[in-house]
C-alpha cells in the first residue's frame, strides 16, 4: 500500500497511462505531422504532387469507396439472411460468413490468384481465370470481401439490437408488407448502424496493404500503402523520405476525415433512444431456400475454394503440374519450415508480448475510464486503431527509428500503438456489462472488497481477458502493412518473409507458409470462439 | 359467422413443437382471454394468427377467411388483426402521432387525412397532447396507448393484445385495464388477449381459456371456469383452491377443491387459525382441519389470530377429476 488516498493514487495510475499513450502514439504522430510540415504548407503539397503520388491518393480513395459500398450491400444481405431468416439457425453460415476476418487481406490475395489467376485452379480445371484480377478490379473485389464481415458483424448488432423483430412485426401487423416494413422501419432504425459500418469499412480498406500490393503493384496500380512501401521499403533516396512522409500524413487525415464524417452523420440524424424491453422470439422469418443458397454459394466462392487452391498449391511440387495427390508433397512444407523458422519464432514472440501488454494496457485504461472519463478515453482507443498502419509505421519510425533501427522492439512499438484498442474493447464492454449489483450482492453476502474481486469479478471478466488476449495475438502475428515498413535483418516476421518471397516468385513455398500462418490463426480463432462461448454461458 | 377460428393449430419454432392441436373459436364481438403461465404458449397462438410464424398443421380463419391452412400462408398485412405488444414495439424513429398515422397510410389513406384521423385515434385513447413525442419521451402506460390507438388505426375485424399491461405497475395498470375493456366492448369487434394475471383475464373477458403447455386445457365463461376447474391446476391457475378429504367436508370421495369464499363460520369442521392476512377490503385465514389446509376470506379487519381454534363450513365444493 502506498500512503496515498485513492482518489490520488488514481491520479497517479491515469498520469502514468496518458504518458504510456504519448510515448506510444502521440509523440510519433507529432513527429510525423511535424516532417511532413516541416517546411510549411507548400512542401507538404508538393510532395503530394510529386511523380505518381495523385494517382496513388486517388486509387485509395476511390477504391475504398467502392469497396465500402460492396462490403456494405454484402455485409447488410448477410445481415438480413442469418438474423431474419429460418437460415439464420445455421451456425456455419455466420461462421463461413465471419471466415475472411480470421484470414490474413494477404494469404486472401495469395488464395485468390492461387484459384482465379491466371494458371490458377480454375485455369488448371476449366480453362478460366478471372481477367483483371491483377488490377483495380481484383483489388477492389478482395478487399470488399475482407472487409464484408465487419460490416455484417456491425449490421446484425444493429438488427437484434436497434430493429429488433417486433419492431417490424408491428410494421406487418399495421398493413405495411414486407417490403414496406423494411423500407420505412428497419432502414431508418439501422441507419447509425449502416454509417458506423460504412465508416469502419472505409477506413480498413484505404488501410489495406497486403492486397494492392500482391494484386496492384503487379499490374502498376498503386495506391497509397503501397507508394509508401515502395518508396520507402525499396529505396533509400532522401527524396523519397519526404514524399513518404507527406503521403502518410494525408492518410491520416483521410481516415480521420472520414471517421469524423460518420461519426457527425449518425450524431445530426438525432439519437434514437429504444424503450420497452427488447424482446420478441427471434423471428423464424421467411423460409425460403435462395437465401441460404445464395449466401453459401458466397461464402464457397469467395473463401472456401481460395483456400482450398493455396493448400493444393501448397501441397503440389511444382507449378504448372496439376494438382492430384499423384503430384503431391510435403516438400514444400519442410522448405517453408526452413526457410521461416526464425520469423516464425519472430511472429510468434512480437505477438504474444503484443497481446500480454496490450491486455494489460487496454484493461488498465478500461477500468479507469468507468464512469465519468467514459467519454473521452472510450473514444481514445477507438481513434488509435484507427490510425493507418503504413502511417503509423512510418510515425514510429520517425520517432524511434534511430535508436531501436531493426529490432523487434521497434515492430513491436508500433503493434502496441495500433493493437492496444483491440485489447481494450472487449475488456471495456465486459465491465460495461458487470452489474454492480452481482459485486453489492457479494459484499452484502459476507465478501470482502478482495474476496468479491476473486469470487465475482475476476470470473465474470476472465472471458473477456482471454478474448482480448487472443483477439490482439492474432492480429498481431498476421501483421503485413507495419512490420514490412519496419523490419531489419534478423528481425523479419512470417508475414514479411511471405511477402518477400513471394516477390521473388517462390509460388509453392509461399502456398506453404501462407498455409501455416493461415493454421495458427485459424487455431487462434478457435480459440476465441471458446472464449466467447465461455463468455455466453457465464 | 365467428370472428376466429382455429382447428387443431400445431406451432414448432426452430423444430421444437411450441402449440399442439389448438382449437379456439371468437365469436363477433366476443373478447377472449388466454390465460397461463408464461411459456405457455400464449404469445406463440397470437403470433401465429397474426400470421407472424407459420403453423406446422392446422388451420386458422379470421372472419371466415381461411389464412393458415395446408399450403396457404397469408401475410400480416393482408390479415385483418390489430395487434397490441408486450413490450409496446414502437418504433424509436416515429412520433406518437407518426406511429398511428402509419397503418392508415399503409391501407391507402393520403397523409393529411391520416395525421387528423391519428390525433383523434390519440383522442380517444386518451393522450391528445402527446402527439409530438416520440417513445422515449414517454411513460409506460402512454407508450402502451399509442400501441393501442396504432392498432384501432388498423379497423381490423380482430384484435389480438399480448399482455398489453404486463410492463406496468399497479396503479396504471388498472388504469389501462378500463381504457382496453372499454376500447374492447365500443368497436363490437373480437378480442383475444393474452395474460398472466387471472383477475385481470376474468375481468375483463366474455370467455377465459386457460393454456398449458401450448395446449387450451378448459374454457369458458369466467364465472365457470373459476366455479368450476377441471383441475387442481386449473383451479389454482384461476384463483386461490385448496384440495381437501371430500367425505369430512359432506362431498363424495375423491378429490375436492375450495375456494376461500366458499368457507364461512359456523358448525360444521373444528380447526386451527394457521395464518392470518389482512388485505384491507377482506381478510384471509389460513386453517389447518382434518379435512385438510384449507382458506377462508371474510370481509373486514381480522377477527381471529393465529393458533385460535375455530369452527367453519364449507358451503360449496368442486369434485376434481383425477
Amino acid at each position: 500500500m502506498t500512503g496515498l488516498s485513492r482518489p490520488a493514487r488514481e491520479r497517479t495510475a491515469l498520469l502514468g497511462l496518458a504518458a504510456l499513450l504519448v510515448v506510444l502514439i502521440a509523440y510519433p504522430l507529432f513527429e510525423l505531422v511535424r516532417a511532413a510540415f516541416d517546411q510549411g504548407w507548400g512542401t507538404f503539397v508538393d510532395a503530394l504532387r510529386g511523380r505518381g503520388t495523385p494517382a496513388a491518393v486517388w486509387n485509395t480513395v476511390w477504391t475504398g469507396a467502392a469497396a465500402t459500398a460492396i462490403a456494405l450491400t454484402v455485409g447488410t444481405a448477410a445481415a438480413l439472411v442469418t438474423e431474419r431468416s429460418a437460415a439464420g439457425r445455421r451456425r456455419w453460415l455466420r461462421v463461413g460468413m465471419l471466415l475472411p476476418i480470421l484470414i490474413p487481406p494477404f494469404v486472401s490475395a495469395l488464395g485468390w490468384t492461387e484459384a482465379f489467376g491466371p494458371a490458377g485452379l480454375l485455369d488448371d480445371l476449366f480453362g478460366i481465370d478471372l481477367p483483371g484480377l491483377f488490377g483495380p478490379l481484383g483489388v477492389v473485389v478482395v478487399i470488399s470481401i475482407n472487409t464484408a464481415p465487419l460490416a455484417y458483424l456491425v449490421v446484425a448488432a444493429g438488427l437484434t439490437s436497434r430493429a429488433e423483430p417486433d419492431l417490424e412485426r408491428a410494421a406487418r401487423a399495421s398493413g405495411a408488407t414486407a417490403w414496406q416494413g423494411f423500407r420505412t422501419i428497419t432502414l431508418p432504425l439501422l441507419r447509425p448502424s449502416l454509417i458506423s459500418a460504412g465508416g469502419l469499412a472505409f477506413v480498413v480498406a484505404v488501410n489495406s496493404f497486403g492486397v494492392p500490393v500482391l494484386l496492384g503493384t503487379p499490374a502498376g496500380f498503386e495506391t497509397m500503402t503501397t507508394r509508401i512501401y515502395r518508396s520507402l521499403a525499396l529505396s533509400a533516396d532522401p527524396e523519397a523520405f519526404v514524399g513518404v512522409v507527406a503521403v502518410a500524413a494525408a492518410l491520416v487525415g483521410i481516415t480521420f476525415l472520414a471517421v469524423a464524417v460518420s461519426d457527425a452523420w449518425s450524431w445530426l440524424g438525432g439519437a434514437v433512444v429504444r424503450t420497452g424491453t427488447p424482446a420478441g422470439t427471434p423471428a423464424a422469418g421467411w423460409t425460403s431456400r435462395w437465401p441460404v443458397i445464395g449466401l453459401s454459394g458466397y461464402v464457397i466462392v469467395t473463401s472456401l475454394i481460395p483456400l482450398v487452391a493455396l493448400c493444393l498449391r501448397a501441397l503440389t511440387r511444382a507449378v504448372g503440374v496439376a494438382p492430384w495427390p499423384s503430384n503431391w508433397t510435403l516438400a514444400n512444407f519442410g522448405e517453408a519450415i526452413d526457410g521461416a523458422g526464425g520469423a516464425f519464432l519472430n511472429s510468434v514472440l512480437l505477438a504474444a508480448a503484443a497481446a500480454f501488454l496490450s491486455v494489460a494496457l487496454g484493461g488498465a485504461v478500461a477500468a479507469l475510464g468507468r464512469g465519468r472519463r467514459r467519454g473521452w478515453l472510450g473514444s481514445v482507443p477507438v481513434l488509435t486503431f484507427a490510425v493507418p498502419g503504413s502511417a503509423l509505421a512510418v510515425a514510429v519510425l520517425l520517432a524511434y527509428g534511430a535508436r531501436l533501427r531493426d529490432s523487434l522492439l521497434l515492430i513491436l512499438v508500433a503493434y502496441l500503438a495500433k493493437f492496444w484498442a483491440l485489447g481494450h474493447r472487449p475488456i471495456a464492454g465486459s465491465l460495461e456489462n458487470l452489474p454492480l449489483d452481482a459485486v453489492r450482492a457479494a459484499r452484502a453476502s459476507g465478501a470482502g472488497a478482495a474476496t468479491a474481486l476473486r469470487t465475482v469479478v475476476v470470473p465474470m471478466l476472465w472471458p473477456a481477458v482471454a478474448a482480448a488476449w487472443v483477439l490482439v495475438f492474432l492480429f498481431s502475428f498476421h501483421e503485413l502493412t507495419m512490420s514490412a515498413l519496419l523490419y531489419g535483418p534478423g528481425s523479419e516476421t512470417l508475414a514479411v518473409v511471405i511477402l518477400n518471397l513471394r516477390q521473388i516468385g517462390d509460388v509453392t513455398v509461399t502456398a506453404a507458409m501462407a498455409v501455416l500462418l493461415t493454421l495458427v490463426v485459424l487455431a487462434a480463432g478457435g480459440l476465441l470462439g471458446l472464449a466467447r462461448r465461455g463468455g455466453a454461458s457465464s | 359467422m365467428s370472428a376466429l377460428e382455429i382447428r387443431d393449430l400445431d406451432v414448432s419454432l426452430g423444430g421444437t413443437p411450441i402449440l399442439h392441436g389448438v382449437d379456439l373459436s371468437v365469436a363477433e364481438g366476443e373478447a377472449v382471454a388466454l390465460l397461463g403461465p408464461s411459456g405457455s404458449g400464449k404469445t406463440t397462438l397470437l403470433y401465429a394468427v397474426a400470421g407472424f410464424v407459420t403453423p406446422t398443421g392446422g388451420e386458422i380463419a379470421i372472419g371466415g377467411r381461411t389464412v393458415s391452412g395446408p399450403g396457404r400462408h397469408t401475410a400480416p398485412e393482408r390479415r385483418s388483426v390489430g395487434f397490441v405488444f408486450q413490450n409496446y414495439a414502437l418504433w424509436p424513429h416515429l412520433t406518437a402521432a407518426e406511429t398511428v398515422a402509419y397503418p392508415l397510410q399503409r391501407s391507402g389513406i393520403p397523409a393529411a387525412e391520416a395525421a387528423s384521423e391519428a390525433g383523434a385515434l390519440l383522442a380517444r385513447v386518451g393522450i391528445p397532447d402527446l402527439a409530438g413525442r416520440k417513445p422515449a419521451e414517454m411513460s409506460g402506460g402512454q407508450q402502451q396507448r399509442v400501441g393501442l390507438a396504432r392498432a384501432l388505426a388498423r379497423k381490423a375485424a380482430l384484435y389480438l393484445l399480448d399482455e398489453p399491461t404486463a410492463h406496468l405497475d399497479a396503479a396504471l395498470r388498472a388504469d389501462l385495464q378500463e381504457e382496453l375493456a372499454a376500447r374492447m366492448t365500443a368497436d363490437g369487434t373480437a378480442t383475444i388477449y393474452a395474460t398472466h394475471d387471472s383477475t385481470e383475464a376474468m375481468a375483463i373477458a366474455d370467455r377465459v381459456a386457460l393454456m398449458r403447455e401450448g395446449r387450451i386445457v378448459q374454457a369458458g365463461a369466467p364465472d365457470e371456469i373459476y366455479a368450476r376447474p377441471i383441475d387442481l391446476w386449473a383451479a389454482r391457475l384461476t384463483g386461490p383452491a385448496w384440495e381437501v378429504d371430500g367425505p369430512l367436508i359432506g362431498a363424495p370421495p375423491g378429490r375436492v377443491v375450495v375456494r376461500p369464499d366458499w368457507v364461512e363460520p359456523g358448525a360444521g369442521l373444528e380447526g386451527e387459525v394457521g395464518a392470518v392476512w389482512f388485505r384491507g377490503p377482506h381478510t384471509d385465514y389460513r386453517i389447518e382441519t382434518r379435512a385438510g389446509r384449507l382458506e377462508m376470506r371474510r370481509p373486514g379487519a381480522p377477527e381471529w389470530a393465529q393458533g385460535d381454534g375455530i369452527s367453519v363450513r364449507v358451503r360449496h365444493w368442486w369434485a376434481i377429476e383425477g
